[in-house]
């Protein structure tokens, strides 16, 4: 949430946006169609992001393990404190070792999963080579900050495999902010309206070099800790073991309330 | 003691008592203080609460405490909750959930939301929590010293009314409660909704806070009165477990009591999770077999579109 | 003469005598013990006031009291709570028992609804059967005996691995086996400071120095942690309940 903050203080005194630098074509910044969104109030511009990051609810872990990453999500969709669903993952494949989490507005989790499913198959198309996860976490960056004042709300976590030159595999997990700031961590990245939480439960559970069946204890246990501490998350959840030959998915049986 | 003669006492030293005691009643330094009267002794001088020096103190405290008005302000007072009550031939079923949250955090799941007044009367927990924990417990002294003086035991209906018109003296001051005092006395079960507003109502089925929407729907569709105590029972139980299910501000715990003749008993602590997959076990009338979960009760029974769209 | 200006135009100004001195407490209940815990560290915004402010304090050879929020009238409610207690030892020749501190600090807080406190209060110690517990308590004081609580800045970090850590949630027990339903004391000691140190690596309002007070039922034993470096004791008297102190460093940064 920090960042969001910083994000409306980053606008000029009185938070009015003057003169956006014109960029070439290819990387323009677009405005949201109301000249006057920055503008005056931006407490109250604040507290507008803050509740639509909290609308839907939803929460993501990522963990780095010894030559493996998890990745984990509640299933909750909410408006507000009603739940709508209890089926909605939000963590999705982007290739055979690396997913993509999503948590934040539901309707920006839907967009940008198939917005990065069309820029993932035009890199393939186009690239004709393996799309690692240090090359999508800056795609990813660029996506999100190309509408820098406009953004889509949503914080993405990104956990795979990265291949060395020598043939093996690395762990990679990156988080961002909403509007593309990159996180590189080596333990583990959280977001979501339960992201506090996460942080104090993976801060005393996790370790380094976990072996897979270990990590997915450790971020299974974060997760499920967390979420039940958090009115916004929970109702299931789902978790990616992500190692160099194959990728463990595990629904678990979570609080229901 | 301030009584019109008083002021003309010759003596200088019962005057200088006097002084003595209206200056420590100021500072709120009563014999109260040093005795027991329940820890309510600070009300018996009549100038109870400390209010700050400001134009409108009750502008003051909505500032500071209303998470409604202001998500960022620092004293959180507890919100959100499912509670109910509803009269019926075996006489009163309350039901309550346990979740306390301050803003998206959840600050307990232990919450006693049921006020055991005393051992005829139970008050429900919605709103402030303090404000229903403390008001009940005072509302407790107060039926009992009716108890003795009177004789006999105050009916619901005028511990109601004690209390409505209690909260209705504080009324603009930003009080929060919305609880209902059930209980059994002469003209049988009894279930009166009071809240902070100085609203009293007699009915025969309430249900307050957020989850209470999903609660109605439940107990709506399921209530007659004519139902066994079981049945009753499963209902009351059934309806909060379907606010905690789908209100994100309720929910860990259901706390179930029956009111009958000889007074209220205490039917059990109902975990909702336990609920949604396992139900309350066998032999329950009305209850389903299994789970009270959607999901759990239809799970092969129907086609499920794959949830998941590949990247 | 009077500022007309100020009569054409009025303005308003709230008056806010309220400040967030950040910091974290913790208390867990033991079957015969209790230990109530919280960092040193008083901060506003992002500025350091202090690296040493006590928040835990001990009322009685059986009650300890920690605060968090506001720290000025943290301060002074123990003040008023302690005085209290004087009073009651004067007119009554024994210690208040635990559940009746509790009840009072409940009406002194409520006594102040309509101006409240900006305090949160944990009270840990020994009850009068002998058992450990601890009172959580809101501002306005609406309390409830739980086994364990965390509050302040860093409670929503530290609170669902006290879940995990102490109430075993969200985890089966072994085939034939089940969960302690308490903990022993190194254990618990051990569980209290693993959070501070997730809660000062994770929260810029927790670190600097971290106090942990122990209350001992009568007549029980240390379990092994009377060796531990910096362990101080603090009873008035050796035949009753027992209440020790022992400081840790947390990070400064």
């Amino acid at each position: 949430m920090s960042q969001i903050w910083k994000y409306v203080r980053v606008t000029p005194s009185g938070g009015r946006v003057r003169g956006v630098p014109a960029r070439s074509s290819t990387t323009s910044i677009s405005l949201p169609g109301t000249p006057d969104h920055l503008s005056s109030q931006s407490t109250l511009i604040l507290r507008f992001v803050m509740s639509i990051m909290e609308h839907n609810g939803g929460s993501v872990v990522a963990m780095a393990g010894k030559n493996c990453v998890a990745i984990a999500c509640d299933l909750r969709l909410g408006a507000g404190a009603q739940t709508i669903a209890t089926n909605f993952e939000k963590i999705f494949p982007v290739t055979d070792r690396m997913y993509l989490g999503l948590a934040g507005l539901a309707s920006d989790v839907v967009t940008l999963r198939e917005k990065f499913r069309y820029l993932t198959n035009m890199f393939l198309i186009k690239e004709s080579r393996p799309l690692e996860p240090s090359t999508f976490a800056h795609l990813v960056s660029s996506t999100l900050y190309e509408r820098r004042f406009g953004p889509y709300f949503c914080e993405p976590v990104l956990a795979g495999l990265e291949r060395t030159p020598s043939g093996s595999y690395k762990p990679y997990i990156v988080g961002t902010d909403l509007i593309g700031c990159l996180n590189f961590a080596k333990d583990f990245i959280v977001t979501g309206t339960a992201s506090d939480k996460l942080f104090g439960v993976a801060e005393g559970l996790w370790e380094p070099d976990l072996e897979p069946e270990d990590l997915f204890e450790t971020i299974s246990q974060t997760l499920m800790n967390a979420v039940d501490r958090d009115a916004y998350s929970g109702w299931g959840a789902v978790v990616h073991v992500i190692t160099p030959d194959k990728v463990i998915t595990r629904t678990l049986k979570g609080r229901m309330d | 003691m301030n009584s019109f003669a008083s002021r003309f006492i010759a003596s200088s030293a019962e005057n200088e008592i006097r002084q003595a005691k209206a200056m420590a009643e100021e500072e709120g330094l009563t014999d109260a203080m040093w005795g027991s009267d329940a820890g309510f002794g600070s009300l018996v001088t009549g100038h109870a609460f400390n209010v700050p020096a400001v134009p409108d103190p009750s502008a003051f405290l909505r500032l500071h405490t209303d998470d409604h008005a202001d998500p960022n302000c620092k004293i959180k007072i507890q919100h959100g909750t499912t509670t109910l009550a509803f009269r019926y031939k075996g006489g009163v079923i309350v039901a309550v959930d346990s979740r306390a949250t301050a803003g998206s955090y959840i600050a307990s799941g232990t919450v006693k939301k049921v006020i055991e007044i005393n051992p005829y009367l139970l008050g429900t927990m919605a709103g402030g929590a303090a404000d229903c924990q403390y008001w009940e417990t005072y509302l407790g002294i107060q039926c009992r010293l009716h108890e003795l003086r009177n004789k006999e035991r105050i009916s619901v209906s005028a511990a109601s009314k004690y209390l409505s018109n209690l909260v209705y003296s504080y009324k603009g001051m930003g009080l929060s409660m919305g609880t209902m005092i059930c209980g059994w006395d002469k003209t049988g079960p009894a279930v009166f909704y009071v809240d902070s507003d100085g609203t009293r109502l007699k009915g025969d089925l309430f249900s307050v806070g957020s989850g209470s929407t999903f609660a109605y729907g439940v107990l709506d569709q399921g209530y007659s009165w004519d139902m066994s105590d079981e049945e009753a029972q499963e209902l009351g139980r059934r309806s909060i477990y379907a606010a905690g299910h789908r209100d994100a501000f309720s929910g860990n715990t259901i706390n179930l009591y029956h009111v009958q003749e000889d007074g209220w008993k205490f039917i059990g602590n109902y975990d909702v999770t336990k609920m949604h997959y396992e139900g309350p076990g066998p032999d329950v009338p009305g209850a389903p077999v299994g789970g009270y979960g959607y999901d759990v009760r239809t799970h092969g029974r129907f086609s499920v579109l794959p949830t998941a769209v590949p990247a | 003469m009077p500022n007309m200006s100020a009569i054409v135009h009025p303005q308003q100004r709230h008056f806010n005598p309220y400040a967030e001195n950040g910091g974290t407490i913790l208390a867990i209940a033991g079957a015969d013990f209790t230990v109530i815990a919280g960092d040193t560290r008083q901060s506003e915004g992002y500025s350091i006031q202090t690296r040493y402010a006590p928040k835990v304090f001990r009322l009685t050879d059986r009650a300890v009291l920690a605060v968090n929020g506001f720290a000025a009238d943290g301060n002074m409610f123990v003040k008023k709570v302690k005085q209290r207690l004087e009073w009651y030892k004067h007119a009554h020749a024994k210690d208040m028992p635990l559940r009746a501190i509790a009840r009072l600090i409940q009406t002194m807080l409520y006594a102040q609804r309509f101006f409240p406190y900006y305090v949160y209060n944990i009270l840990g110690g020994i009850e009068e059967d002998g058992s450990g517990a601890v009172y959580s308590f809101d501002p306005v004081g609406s309390y409830e005996r739980e086994a364990c609580r965390a509050a302040g800045a860093a409670q929503s970090l530290v609170q669902p691995f006290l879940d995990n850590q102490i109430y075993f949630k969200n985890q089966t027990a072994a085939p034939g086996r089940s969960h302690p339903s308490h903990l022993p004391l190194p254990d618990v000691l051990s569980i209290v400071v693993d959070s501070f140190t997730s809660a000062t690596e994770r929260h810029i309002e927790v670190g600097d120095g971290l106090e942990i007070y122990i209350v001992l039922a009568k007549g029980r034993s240390l379990q092994g942690v009377e060796g531990l470096h910096g362990l101080r004791e603090l009873s008035t008297q050796e035949d009753g309940e027992r209440v020790f102190v022992l400081q840790r460093d947390l990070k400064k940064d």
